[in-house]
């Protein structure tokens, strides 16, 4: 029984070994692999030295549950996350969906920035969207923790239909019925997304007013938010 | 007809699907299954989506199985748990493994890659046709699948019905 199970624990390490590395962070690995016959995306979170060992596993489990159970929660509500296949609570791995073919949010806001006529108006849209989804995500108490246009993907739909808006790791999410927390993640998307797209802030703002139309708590975070980038100006003002 | 997978974790692993129709013996099977004189899952295929909803099912038994972390007695019984988006394991079998007047039965088995034997042995068991795996979707009931995983009409706008079912089951210990 030993032996099995310590035999077992290799399974996936072993596994992750052949697999291709997208991605080294610093609390994750993302890698790509064929699970079950489907293109998988596996997501690894790895031990930190630093940190008490029983601490640490303890962290990495929670973190690893928080990620399942919002990747779920989103999902129910309709908006899209990818499929989660197999969790290993032991190696912390979670097999995902491979949104095939996908672009991330950002390479799509910067290849269409440089490009073709009437953009204005297909950025507009698109933003208005994130914004729809970020309001329903927030109105299911849902809080992603680290949006970025990275972690959007645009999943490629049949030609006309509106190519659908993938939201990806959920690493640092958690659930929350309060303004606050929805106001501090809107803040981080727009620190993040003001410094990768130079001059958007026009279009951040269709964002926001797209976000605050669709979502039903809207005023109380849109307050907050208000509150919060005034705290972080005041901050940088001190130093 | 019958459909053979690698589970690519447990490389020495396969699963096999067997479909069977117009099944004359399912108390017979069952009662063999039981008395442990069948090696196989006897699922009943009105539940079932589709063939990726087994592997999932069976690649987390054979994971729980290696880690010492079953919940039942079995790795047959507990592909039929898996399959179950809830952690009560007499309703897992209510609902997911065959009755006695069952008249369609989808056979999943576990063995070597080289192994075919057991395939052969447990066909002969069954009084009934064999009929392809892929066939098992003409066989669902998809009003009863929605309602026992609980699928809302939202979810079914952001993917498929399987999608919703596979992710119920992947991550139902920590719901
Ligand atoms: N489910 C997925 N489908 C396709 N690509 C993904 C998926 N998850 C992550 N990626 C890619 O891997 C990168 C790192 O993933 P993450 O650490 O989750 O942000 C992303 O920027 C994507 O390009």
């Amino acid at each position: 029984e030993v032996n099995t199970a310590q035999e077992s624990s290799m399974a996936v390490p072993e596994f992750l070994s052949k697999a291709e590395l997208l991605k080294q962070g610093a609390e994750a690995r993302v890698y790509r692999a064929q699970f079950l016959g489907k293109p998988t995306i596996v997501k690894e979170r790895f031990p930190k030295r630093y940190r008490h060992p029983v601490l640490d596993e303890k962290l990495t489990h929670r973190r690893t549950v928080q990620e399942v159970r919002s990747i779920l929660r989103c999902r129910r509500a309709g908006i899209s996350a990818p499929v989660i296949y197999f969790v290993d609570y032991n190696s912390h791995c979670i097999f995902l969906e491979e949104i095939v073919g996908s672009s991330t949010v950002r390479d799509h806001i910067a290849s269409t920035q440089w490009s073709e006529s009437c953009k204005e108006q297909k950025l507009e849209q698109l933003a208005e969207h994130v914004g729809q989804i970020l309001a329903k995500m927030h109105d299911e108490d849902v809080i992603h923790g680290d949006l970025t246009t990275s972690n959007m993907l645009l999943r490629r739909g049949p030609k006309d239909v509106a190519s659908d808006i993938v939201l990806i790791d959920f690493g640092l999410s958690y659930i929350s019925a309060l303004p606050e927390d929805k106001g501090v993640d809107l803040y981080v998307l727009e620190k993040a997304f003001l410094s990768t797209h130079p001059n958007t802030e026009e279009l951040f703002e269709k964002l926001l007013k797209s976000y605050a139309a669709s979502s039903r708590k809207s005023s109380a975070v849109i307050k907050k938010l208000d509150e919060v980038r005034l705290r972080g100006r005041k901050r940088s003002m001190v130093g | 007809m019958h459909l053979t997978q690698e589970l690519e974790l447990f490389p020495d692993h396969c699963v096999t699907q067997m479909l069977f129709k117009e099944v004359k013996n399912a108390a017979e099977l069952r009662q063999s299954a039981v008395e442990g004189k069948l090696n196989g899952a006897l699922i009943n295929p009105t539940m079932l989506v589709c063939d990726f909803q087994v592997l999932v099912a069976a690649n987390k038994a054979v994971h729980l199985q290696k880690t010492g972390k079953m919940k039942t007695r079995s790795l047959y019984s507990e592909i039929i748990f898996n399959l179950s988006p809830t952690n009560n394991i007499s309703e897992a079998f209510k609902r997911f493994g065959i009755s006695d007047g069952d008249d369609a039965v989808m056979v999943v088995l576990v063995h070597n890659k080289d192994e075919s034997q057991p395939l052969s042995d447990i066909a002969a068991k069954v009084d009934g046709l064999q009929v392809p795996v892929e066939d098992m979707s003409s066989l669902s009931d998809t009003a009863k699948i929605k309602k026992l995983y609980k699928v809302t009409p939202q979810e079914e706008k952001c993917g498929t019905l399987l999608d919703a079912v596979v992710c119920r089951m992947a991550t139902k210990d920590v719901m």
